[in-house]
Order: C-alpha cells, then sequence, then structure tokens
C-alpha cells in the first residue's frame, strides 16, 4: 500500500513532480554530455597524436632523446625494418632520421625538427601525404625538397618553390648546412608541431649527417589493433637489443596529463549538475511534506509508523528519479549518437584547439561504464536528496498536526 | 458492572512551559465505561481537543495517567503507542480525515493493511463497513468526489476498520450541513448501540449534544461539570 500511495502521491502535483523529473532528465543529459564531449575531445587528441604523430611504439637509441644528438643511432635498419614488416600485428613501419637544427629563410631563422623520412612509409604511416595544402608531396624526384608546415612558412615569410637552408651538427659535431627548396606546403591538426617539425628526404639528411646507410635515429610501429601494444613492445626488445622502446603513453606523457585533468573535470561538472539536482530535489520534496503536514499527521494518527513515513517519502523521490533516470539516458544516448557520427564543428576555436592538438570537429562518445557510472551517481543523489524531506516528516509531531486539523 | 475503558487521573497539559506558560488542561480527572456516549463540550481554547488528544495518545500529559482498557499509554514507547492506537483508538478527525489518493474502499482498507488482514479479509470489511455508513455506492470514489457528509462518513468507518474499543472524534459535525450531521451521527448512535463502541467526542454542535448520554464540560482546561443525560 506504502507503494500505491507513494505513486500516487507524486502525481497529486503533476507540475512539481514534472519540474523535479525535468531537472533529472536535464541533470543526467548534460552528465552525459560533458562526459561524451570531453571523452570524444580527448579520444581524438589521442587518435590524432597516435595515428598522425607518435604511431604505437618508437624505438631509439637510449641515450637519442636525452642528448637529441643524431649520433646516436640504431644499427642494421633494414633488417629490424624486414621483420618488422613481415609480423602480422604490425600495421605500418617507418625509419627516420632526425636533427635538431635551424631553418633561415632570406629574412628569419627559426629553430627546427628535421626529420628525414622515406616518402613511402610514412603515407601509411601518419599520412602525412594528405595534409599536403600546397605544392606536392616529395613527387618532384628532387633530393633537396622539403616539405614545411603552414605556420612555420609564414613565420619564415617564404612561400613554395622558396629556398631555404638548414643548419645543424653532423654526427662528428660538425656545423653543416644544406640548401632545400619549399617542395610542399602541410597542415596537421596541431599546429605546434606545424611550427616545429620540416620533412626531408631521408638519404639526403643521412649524407649530411655522415651516418651509415643502415643507420637511423627512429623506428616508428603502427598497430593493428591496440590491443596487442604490450606483445609487440616484448617482441620489439627481443629485435632491437640496444634500442629503447615507449608506447605513445610514454612518448607523450602529457597526453596522459590531459586525459587525468580532464577525467577530474568532468567529473567536477558532473558533481556540480548533481549537487544542483540535489538541491533541487530537496527544496520540492520537502515543499511537498511541508504541504502534507497535517496529511502526515493524520497518517500517524491512524496508525503509520514514523518509519513507514519515511520509506513513504523516500519512494516518492526514487520514483521521481526512477522515471526521470531512463529518460535522461535514452536522451544522453541519443544526443551521443547522433553527435557522435556528425561531430560538434568548433571551427570558431579551431586555432585555440589546435594548438593543443585538438580537432575542430569534437565526436563525442562515451563507454557503457560511464553510463553506469551516471547512473549510480544519479541514484546515490536521488537518495541522498530524499533522506532530509523524510527526516523532516520524522520531525513532525502529530498531535502539533492534529491540533490545526 | 460497566468495564472502565479509559481512566484519565490528574492529567494536566501545558504548552510553552519554559516561556510563556499556557494552561491548556488542568488536574483533569476522566472515567468512562465501555460503551458510553460522551460529548465533551466547552467554549474554544477550552482543551476539549487537548483532552482528546491525550486520550488519544498522540499528545503527551505534562502530568498525570492516561489509562485505556488497562493500558497506561502515558508509558508507551512512540511505536507501542502507533501501535496501540491502530488496534484500540479510531479517529474522526473536523477534516483532513482522508488521504486524498486513495479512494473510499482504499481508505478503509489502508488500516486493515497495517494490521496485516489479508486482501479477502480486507474486501469483505471494507464492504461491510461502507454499508453500514450508507456509501456501498461510493468504494471507488476518491475523497475529493465525495460530500463533506460523506467524507467524514467514510472516516468513520475508517475509524471502525480496526474494530476498537474508542473512538474519539474531535468536532466531527463541524464542516456538515445539517441532513449530513444528523446522518452521520444517526450512525454513530447505531454503532454505539449495537458494537457497544465507546465515542468521546468535543463539540460545540447542539444537535450532537443533544444525542450524547453523558455530556462533560470544559471551561479554561478544568472540568466544570459532568452530567448524565437523556439523549433526544
Amino acid at each position: 500500500m506504502l507503494f500505491q500511495i507513494a505513486w500516487r502521491n507524486i502525481w497529486r502535483n503533476k507540475s512539481r513532480s514534472i519540474v523535479v523529473i525535468s531537472s533529472i532528465i536535464i541533470g543526467i543529459w548534460a552528465g552525459i554530455f560533458i562526459l561524451s564531449f570531453s571523452w570524444g575531445l580527448y579520444k581524438n587528441n589521442i587518435n590524432e597524436s597516435v595515428y598522425k604523430q607518435l604511431s604505437h611504439i618508437q624505438i631509439h637509441h637510449p641515450a637519442f632523446k636525452d642528448e637529441n644528438d643524431s649520433k646516436y643511432t640504431i644499427s642494421n635498419t633494414d633488417t629490424i625494418m624486414m621483420q618488422f614488416q613481415t609480423d602480422e600485428r604490425i600495421a605500418s613501419v617507418s625509419s627516420r632520421v632526425i636533427a635538431f637544427g635551424m631553418i633561415t629563410s632570406p629574412t628569419i631563422a627559426s629553430g627546427v625538427k628535421i626529420i628525414g623520412i622515406n616518402p613511402n612509409s610514412e603515407i601509411t604511416q601518419i599520412g602525412l601525404n594528405k595534409n599536403v595544402r600546397e605544392g606536392s608531396y616529395f613527387e618532384s624526384g628532387k633530393y633537396n625538397e622539403i616539405l614545411i608546415g603552414e605556420k612555420l612558412i609564414k613565420k619564415l615569410k617564404v612561400k613554395l618553390k622558396s629556398k631555404v637552408v638548414l643548419t645543424f651538427t653532423n654526427i662528428n659535431s660538425e656545423i653543416v648546412s644544406g640548401a632545400f627548396r619549399v617542395g610542399g606546403i602541410y597542415k596537421s591538426k596541431n599546429s605546434s608541431l606545424d611550427e616545429t617539425n620540416v620533412y626531408v628526404q631521408q638519404n639526403h639528411l643521412k649524407k649530411l649527417l655522415e651516418l651509415k646507410p643502415s643507420e637511423t635515429n627512429e623506428i616508428a610501429l603502427l598497430l593493428k589493433d591496440e590491443a596487442q601494444l604490450e606483445t609487440v613492445k616484448s617482441y620489439s626488445r627481443n629485435i632491437v637489443s640496444i634500442g629503447k622502446i615507449e608506447d605513445w603513453k610514454e612518448l607523450s606523457p602529457e597526453l596522459g596529463m590531459i586525459i587525468e585533468s580532464f577525467n577530474l573535470y568532468t567529473y567536477i561538472i558532473s558533481g556540480i549538475i548533481l549537487l544542483a539536482l540535489t538541491f533541487g530535489i530537496i527544496n520540492t520534496m520537502l515543499m511537498s511534506v511541508l504541504d502534507r503536514f497535517k496529511e502526515l499527521g493524520m497518517l500517524m494518527a491512524i496508525g503509520l509508523n514514523k518509519r513507514k513515513i519515511f520509506i513513504m517519502i523516500m519512494l516518492e523521490t526514487i520514483y521521481l528519479t526512477i522515471i526521470g533516470c531512463p529518460i535522461g539516458l535514452f536522451a544522453g544516448w541519443l544526443t551521443v549518437t547522433v553527435l557522435g557520427r556528425t561531430g560538434i564543428n568548433m571551427s570558431m576555436f579551431s586555432e585555440g584547439l589546435a594548438s593543443y592538438g585538438f580537432s575542430s570537429v569534437i565526436y563525442p562518445a562515451l563507454d557503457q561504464e560511464k553510463y553506469t557510472i551516471i547512473v549510480i551517481m544519479c541514484l546515490i543523489t536521488a537518495i541522498i536528496s530524499a533522506i532530509y524531506p523524510a527526516y523532516k516528516a520524522l520531525q513532525l509531531n502529530p498531535s502539533e498536526a492534529i491540533r490545526k486539523i | 458492572m460497566a468495564k472502565t475503558i479509559i481512566d484519565a487521573h490528574n492529567v494536566s497539559k501545558t504548552f510553552n512551559p519554559k516561556t510563556i506558560p499556557v494552561y491548556a488542561v488542568q488536574n483533569v480527572h476522566v472515567h468512562i465505561e465501555e460503551g458510553e456516549f460522551i460529548a465533551l463540550v466547552g467554549p474554544s481554547g477550552s482543551g476539549k481537543s487537548t483532552l482528546l488528544n491525550m486520550i488519544g495518545g498522540l499528545d503527551e500529559p505534562t502530568k498525570g495517567t492516561v489509562f485505556i482498557d488497562g493500558v497506561e499509554i502515558t508509558k508507551l514507547s512512540e511505536n507501542k503507542l502507533i501501535d496501540f492506537r491502530l488496534h484500540n483508538i479510531g479517529f474522526v478527525f473536523q477534516s483532513f480525515n482522508l488521504i486524498p489518493v486513495l479512494t473510499a474502499k482504499e481508505n478503509i482498507g489502508f488500516v486493515l493493511q497495517l494490521q496485516h488482514l489479508s486482501k479477502k479479509e480486507r474486501e469483505k470489511r471494507v464492504l461491510t463497513l461502507l454499508e453500514e455508513v450508507g456509501l456501498e455506492d461510493k468504494v471507488n470514489s476518491k475523497p475529493g468526489e465525495l460530500s463533506g457528509g460523506q467524507q467524514q462518513r467514510v472516516a468513520v468507518a475508517r475509524a471502525l476498520a480496526s474494530k476498537p474499543k474508542i473512538i474519539l472524534a474531535d468536532e466531527p459535525t463541524a464542516n456538515l450541513d445539517s441532513k449530513s450531521a444528523t446522518n452521520l451521527l444517526d450512525i454513530m448512535t447505531k454503532l454505539n448501540k449495537e458494537e457497544k463502541i465507546t465515542f468521546l467526542f468535543s463539540t460545540h454542535d447542539q444537535r450532537v449534544i443533544k444525542k450524547a448520554r453523558r455530556v462533560i464540560t470544559l471551561v479554561d482546561g478544568k472540568i466544570t461539570s459532568d452530567v448524565e443525560q437523556i439523549p433526544t
């Protein structure tokens, strides 16, 4: 009977109940949206970093990253590459030669990371060819062609076909320079890297650095399935015994920090929304209890004990939540599904987002676990919100209520 | 000799004892036997409702003891008192008598459900009670669909549902028209005679007072007269 009374009680004041249900729906929807938006944002960022910059695994000479010196190389690259290329778990392999130096235009100079690539392997590795906005992707066949980011082009005040000079130290610590001609201008989703990374033909860079043909500074592996990350890492240790093998999380610890801070941020926001929801429910349910002061007194007089009064008020709030929760979940799921396909165009903030490596189109996404967390958080909110009004009902002295009847 | 059903001994009730004390009931002795039909009369603020609440265990006396059917209710814990009320005392109030979201049948059945009666037993008893108060055609009507008089009759039926020894009614006819009031009184009188239920009701209504066999008058929280009469 208590279940029946509680159910009917919530429909006594329909507008009040609808307000509570609506706030629960909006609360859950907002929680789902914020979480899915954030997850979409950094999932995009992870994908962008892994598939367009880092790859899943990189192998370097143990001293290379600390010293940033091209003399720290991996030997027998050709043999190693062959072994990786025949592995079915690996989608693509690239070797790179890297030097740190200066790029000079007739008007300005800037610090750059010079990456010597095999153009063909980078097509499958990071899809570099797709980022070319002007000119071509090493199609001229000239050894001194250079691919420069759009941002750096503007900084250097040069254009396609312009001549630039790269200056760096070779493996013998001698300063060398090479003249290059801008063959292509690229633009990736990460504008900071566009300003620092320039790409040249690997063989030409090797000559300038005086490296042996079988030496490289970096081997990058792109996996077919990220779940294989640890096993491929272990396998790589057998192939490159003296190499330092790192996955994308180790290569880009700031990415992990971004993810962590976003997690924290989303939980804070969700917490604030749920807190507001809590006060909304408390306020409404408290009004509902105070409105029925005399009626609750009468119920106590005819034999309904305080425990049952408490349960009745709790049930009313739980019913409201049970109605609002699935609707909010459905609305959230629908929003995530639709926007997950169409994406949210944030192009007005594209510059700012790009500087942090984020894409300007966000595809919200949320896994099953997060939905469960939201439902649990919402139910806890409802129960906590119900306690105070139910407790207030327990404070009721039936004689005081009856005296007013 | 009839059995004592209510024995209020030296009962007092003071509101706001620490600030501005209001002596609602002062040193009252009431002795009521089973099957009596008593009107508690007096001007507004004389302490009628307070005395009724203390006898019903809704209010705790500041001083004195109340025995109902030999049980000292002033010593019972809150939960035991609620349970005692459920099984021994029926209440009829002036208004806010019924649960608005339940039908007449459900309102009466609610008390029986609290007593853990089976559905079949409940149905049977509820229909009997509704017949007794002449509302067999209003079984599924909610309080909002009933007149004031009909609501009070449902309230009487609910008060009777648990087969109480006593029914306490606080100005039960105050909000009723003449016809409804007479009808309600007839039902109460009939139940008193046929089922030996003790009725104690506070009232200003002369029609109710005339039907009572005993009239207790309270003035300023004290009993000023306690007389038996022949009902008319």
